[in-house]
């Protein structure tokens, strides 16, 4: 294997690992602190995915269709959130995890109905390249990885130094106990929601250019987004960053070694992690339901 | 009454009825959904009795479909040499799955199984499919042989095959039920740690039932193989794991009748909807969405009353008043 492979491979590992970040983020922020299994997250990815694809289809920058996925998905988890979700935040994680589901099929459903079933390529919106030790490498790559650092960091700001950042930890920890110091919970709950609907509409857009955007793109990411929340264990944000760098490495080198192996090894690794810690590599066993 | 009748009386109700839907509604429909009542009766029990969530149904299901699958494609002709290949594979990956998943709890026990269903559906599309033959599937219909009392290439028989199937598993549920390590599994949902605090191995029964529920589902996918002539991954598409969690709610998690019931209504709505509307996803999630405002009793709680009174209309019993 050449160094020129290895570099590619890393930089593309890294690429993933952001999208996954952003993705798994959402579902993880979900779960730490409305204890949901919100499935509709997929649906507001494939949003900001077709959002990009509809702007740019209009010659208008993709920038600016990132910004209106984030907008149209918002909206949309807004008035999901008021409707359904207020409904099963006292049931068990099943109810919100069937409810989403079912809100995931419909989505499908309209966006079939809408675009058909046809793949639609997104061009990216910058197509410089860049050499580096010996090869060439899109410079929209690191561009992702970029923007998701930025949004890290970004959110760990908003949580650490915020007084609404600060409610959301809290509410991770314990929600009753949140709403004992006089804290409107059903707020933090909204704004959590909307939080992560946009970062499920950001993955998508930026996911856009690097596959297809197709109707069941949600359904395909599904099962690794999953693996990656599990791994760093539910509700842990540290976790969820370490977790998808980790697995965003593995399946590139998966992709480069032996393709079937990229999308078996986060199973492993997962499997592997529950042998030594059953509630992930950061999860607390403290988290109260 | 004589007393068999009033203990296996509800029995012989149930699947006297089911048995003359056949009469009344289209043979793939009937099977269909009694092969699916097998496999939500399954998941029933996991969730009811153990309170086991989990969201990966259909890899079990399908674990059993491609043994009995593999074996007709490739090696014997026998459908129910078949059938005993899939159940004892699905026994085999249950234990197996069981001894490394059932560490985990609640949400994580949910998920992993979640995970485990993506691979699975990779694994049987991709990895494996040089002995799977990939999204083609296996096809095997013509190969399977004549047997001599119940012909199983007939559907008819098929489906006598599944209602009996079905019903023995419902005696098993029943007696289930009214032994000791039906309450044990009970008390597990209640409160793990007393009971071990009691002295019982608890991983011990949730490892038996856990193979019991997914060997039951197993068996339901080996009917399916038996069914259709053929396997493919789709049957453990992502998108299908939520569809046996909703029939079994549908109907009333951990009820005996709630699973049979739940079955032919969703499978019901998703033949209407799947024959009469190009977009069906639309619909079915719509009502997915819809059921789950309920709680987890479904519709047979709202259901016993009317009966009841219905049957007290028929059988005009003296009221008992406590006068004092």
């Amino acid at each position: 294997m050449a160094v020129s492979d290895l570099i590619s491979t890393v930089i593309m590992g890294f690429a993933v690992a952001a999208v996954y970040f952003l993705l798994s983020m959402s579902l993880s922020l979900c779960f730490g602190v409305m204890r949901i299994v919100s499935l509709d997250q997929f649906v507001y990815y494939s949003v900001g995915a077709y959002m990009t694809y509809l702007v740019t289809a209009h010659q208008a920058s993709f920038w600016s269709g990132l910004l209106v996925g984030v907008a149209v998905s918002c909206t949309l988890a807004w008035a999901i959130e008021e409707t359904l979700f207020r409904r099963l935040y006292e049931k068990g994680t099943m109810f919100s995890m069937i409810t989403s589901y079912g809100i995931l099929l419909a989505g499908i459903g309209v966006i079939k109905y809408i675009w058909g079933l046809v793949p639609r390529p997104v061009m990216a919106p910058i197509t410089g390249q860049v050499a580096l030790l010996g090869t060439t490498l899109s410079l929209y790559r690191f561009v992702v990885i970029g923007l998701s650092a930025l949004i890290y960091v970004g959110l760990q700001l908003f949580l650490e130094k915020t007084i609404v950042g600060k409610a959301i930890r809290a509410g991770i920890e314990d929600a009753d106990k949140t709403e004992g110091l006089g804290i409107d919970i059903y707020k933090i709950f909204t704004v959590t929601f909307l939080i992560s609907a946009a970062l499920s509409a950001l993955a998508g857009g930026l996911h856009a250019p690097l596959i297809m955007v197709e109707p069941e793109m949600g359904l395909k990411i599904m099962g690794t987004a999953f693996m990656i929340v599990i791994i760093g264990g539910l509700g842990s944000i540290k976790g969820t960053a370490v977790s998808s760098l980790l697995i965003g490495q593995v399946v590139a080198f998966g992709f480069l070694l032996w393709a079937p192996g990229a999308e078996t090894a986060p199973f492993v690794i997962m499997l592997l992690v529950f042998l030594v810690r059953p509630r992930g590599l950061f999860g607390s066993a403290y988290l109260k339901r | 009454m004589p007393r068999w009748l009033k203990r296996y009386g509800d029995i012989l109700l149930v699947f006297g009825a089911v048995g003359l839907l056949r009469l009344a509604l289209p043979v793939p429909f009937v099977i269909h959904a009694v092969i699916f009542a097998i496999y939500t009766m399954a998941f029933s029990f996991l969730i009811g009795r153990l309170g086991l969530v989990s969201f990966g149904q259909p890899v079990y299901l399908s674990i059993g479909a491609y043994g009995t699958g593999i074996y007709l494609a490739r090696f014997g002709t026998n459908p129910y040499a078949g059938l005993f290949v899939g159940v004892v594979v699905g026994i085999l990956f249950s234990l197996l799955i069981g001894s490394l998943l059932l560490r985990l709890t609640g949400d994580y026990f949910a998920l992993a199984n979640l995970a485990l269903c993506a691979v699975g559906f990779f694994f049987f599309q991709k990895a494996l499919v040089s002995v799977t033959n990939g999204d083609t599937g296996l096809w095997y219909l013509a190969r399977m042989s004549s047997t001599p009392i119940l012909n199983l290439r007939q559907p008819n028989n098929v489906f006598v095959l599944a209602l009996i199937l079905a019903v023995l598993v419902w005696l098993l549920m029943k007696y289930i039920d009214s032994s000791v390590y039906g309450a044990a599994c009970l008390a597990v949902k209640g409160n793990e740690t007393k009971l071990q605090l009691l002295g019982y191995d608890t991983f011990g029964v949730k490892w038996l039932a856990f193979v019991l529920a997914n060997a039951t589902a197993a068996l339901a996918g080996a009917l399916y193989a038996i069914y259709f002539g053929f396997v493919s991954p789709a049957s453990m598409e992502l998108v299908r794991a939520p569809e046996v969690i909703v029939a079994a709610l549908l109907g009333g998690a951990g009820t005996l009748y709630g699973p049979l019931l739940g079955a032919f209504l969703y499978i019901a709505m998703q033949d209407l909807v799947s024959t009469h509307v190009l977009y069906w996803e639309l619909f079915v999630g719509i009502m997915v969405v819809l059921i789950m405002m309920g709680d987890e009793k479904g519709i047979t709680t709202w259901l016993k009353p009317i009966f009841r009174s219905g049957w007290q209309l028929v059988s005009r019993r003296p009221k008992i008043t406590r006068t004092p």
